[in-house]
């Protein structure tokens, strides 16, 4: 028996939530069928999630779910540029028609890259900065020196899987125009990891302060608004102020799910709930940077 | 007399990597120990960290390297740490640890000669310390006498400067850290 698990027609970080819903119990005491083959389109988020799911249940030492590609040219064809299909096939039995050559995208500044260890983030951040300085400039509108705030974003972003998680990670940043919830183009940086999550990150040192409260919700709280590691060391938990800061000046958004819980720091733009709690469980952490164009009027 | 220590070559030899940027905690972790061996091997009191071949620094490197290093436990002689060639993009996240650790450094932009004090400061600390840069080696009578202070208040702001490794001062004298 299976247990099919459908994939949204668009996948994201709002609609991660229904391929979540999909999974039932977990660990699945099946092995899973993760259907994509209507999904016509999936954000850079929803791969490294798709990848984080697939991890997850490797290491878990459960059967190797099957997974359906899309139907759509299109989206096998850019899920393929993104590298999503060379990865997957280490977690998923993949089935359907995968482009033999993926082709060169100039809207992915980073394909699905695996963070493992500190050697990965100075590979990845060389990479960014090199590549994305002259789109994040003259497509962003973002100044010469935003670009080098952004290389510490993602730096910071992708530690966060190394130091907490307990295992790897991928990271992804492309640009796209989001022309119904912003009308704007943006650039995204999506980190997922099939890890620990924030919970139990920080449950030695923080669960007993916290009391009752304690859930996903109040450790990304904890670790987001109020900087708290899990290391003693008083120098820790800057990184995700610093990417609090540089986004607060950019008018960008931060999204972190953990487990059933989901928080968002954002801008003025944004109409996401701060925190969403009760959330259908899924594996590991997802954590989603967007900045926006900048606009003449918006600075 | 000081120490320079260039920090380029110090990244290539701590990471394999073609990329000049000094990225995460353990990245700054094993060039501090580097950077710290060396201070500890030198003569001179003075030591200035040289960014020059750096492209960029985050937060959790420049609280390795450089809040770090200032929080040393002091040895057996005084030390100072100046930093140099500091850019634009060097800056945000040397700032930002260093508030956050409440330390303060004298630094020398990489586009001025001018050098400044980043990190924790209140108006007096600043003003005393452009002017001890613009007099070089006096007592806190000529601090006093130049900003247009009482002797106490020079004599504080001399102080709090001292003890942040910011001037060398001995017996009611100072002296600004070399930047050349």
């Amino acid at each position: 028996m299976m247990h099919v698990v459908p994939v949204p027609t668009s996948l994201d970080d709002k609609s991660l939530d229904a391929l979540a819903q999909g999974l039932g119990s977990w660990p699945p005491p099946e092995r899973l069928l993760v259907d994509g083959h209507g999904t016509t389109w999936a954000s850079p988020y929803g791969l490294a999630s798709l990848l984080t799911l697939g991890q997850a249940i490797k290491e878990l030492g459960r059967p190797k779910p099957q997974f359906n590609a899309p139907a759509s040219d299109d989206a096998r064809s850019y899920w393929a540029r993104t590298g999503f299909f060379r990865h997957a096939v280490e977690y998923y039995d993949v089935v359907g028609k995968i482009p033999r050559r993926a082709g060169d995208a100039t809207d992915v500044l980073l394909p699905l890259t695996p963070i493992r260890a500190a050697e990965d983030i100075h590979h990845v951040v060389g990479k960014v900065q090199e590549s994305a300085t002259r789109i994040l400039t003259s497509e962003l509108k973002l100044e010469a020196k935003a670009t080098m705030g952004f290389a510490m974003a993602l730096s910071e972003a992708c530690q966060n899987v190394v130091e907490h998680a307990g295992t790897g990670g991928w990271v992804a940043v492309q640009t796209y125009f989001w022309k119904r919830r912003l009308g704007r183009k943006v650039v995204v940086i999506a980190v997922g990891d099939a890890g620990i999550g924030f919970r139990k990150s920080l449950d030695a040192t923080e669960a007993r302060k916290v009391g009752e409260r304690w859930s996903d919700g109040a450790a990304l709280e904890s670790a987001l608004l109020h900087g708290v590691s899990r290391f003693p060391d008083p120098g820790r938990g800057q990184g995700l102020a610093g990417i609090k800061r540089y986004l607060a000046r950019w008018h960008g958004k931060i999204s972190i799910r953990s487990g059933t819980a989901r928080l968002s720091v954002g801008a003025e733009w944004d109409d996401d709930v701060p925190l969403a709690e009760h959330l259908p469980f899924f594996p590991g952490t997802q954590l989603q940077i967007t900045i926006p164009a900048q606009e003449p009027s918006g600075r | 007399m000081r120490e320079r220590i260039d920090l380029g070559p110090i990244l290539r030899e701590a990471v394999p990597t073609p990329y000049c940027h000094l990225v995460t905690r353990p990245t700054g972790a094993t060039v501090r120990g580097r950077v710290e061996e060396r201070i500890d091997q030198s003569p001179h009191p003075t030591t200035q960290l040289d960014f020059s071949q750096i492209g960029l620094i985050d937060f959790s490197c420049a609280d390795e390297v450089v809040a770090k290093l200032l929080l040393r436990p002091p040895g057996e002689r005084p030390r100072f740490v100046v930093l140099v060639n500091v850019s634009d993009s060097h800056l945000d996240a040397i700032e930002q640890v260093l508030e956050t650790h409440q330390l303060t450094v004298m630094a020398v932009p990489a586009e001025r000669a001018t050098p400044c004090i980043l990190g924790w400061r209140t108006p007096d600390l600043v003003t005393a310390f452009e002017a001890v840069n613009k007099l070089g080696a006096g007592d806190t009578g000529r601090l006093a006498d130049l900003v247009g202070w009482t002797i106490e208040r020079a004599a504080d702001a001399l102080q709090s400067l001292a003890l942040r490794g910011l001037i060398q001062a001995a017996s009611g004298t100072f002296r600004p850290l070399p930047t050349a």
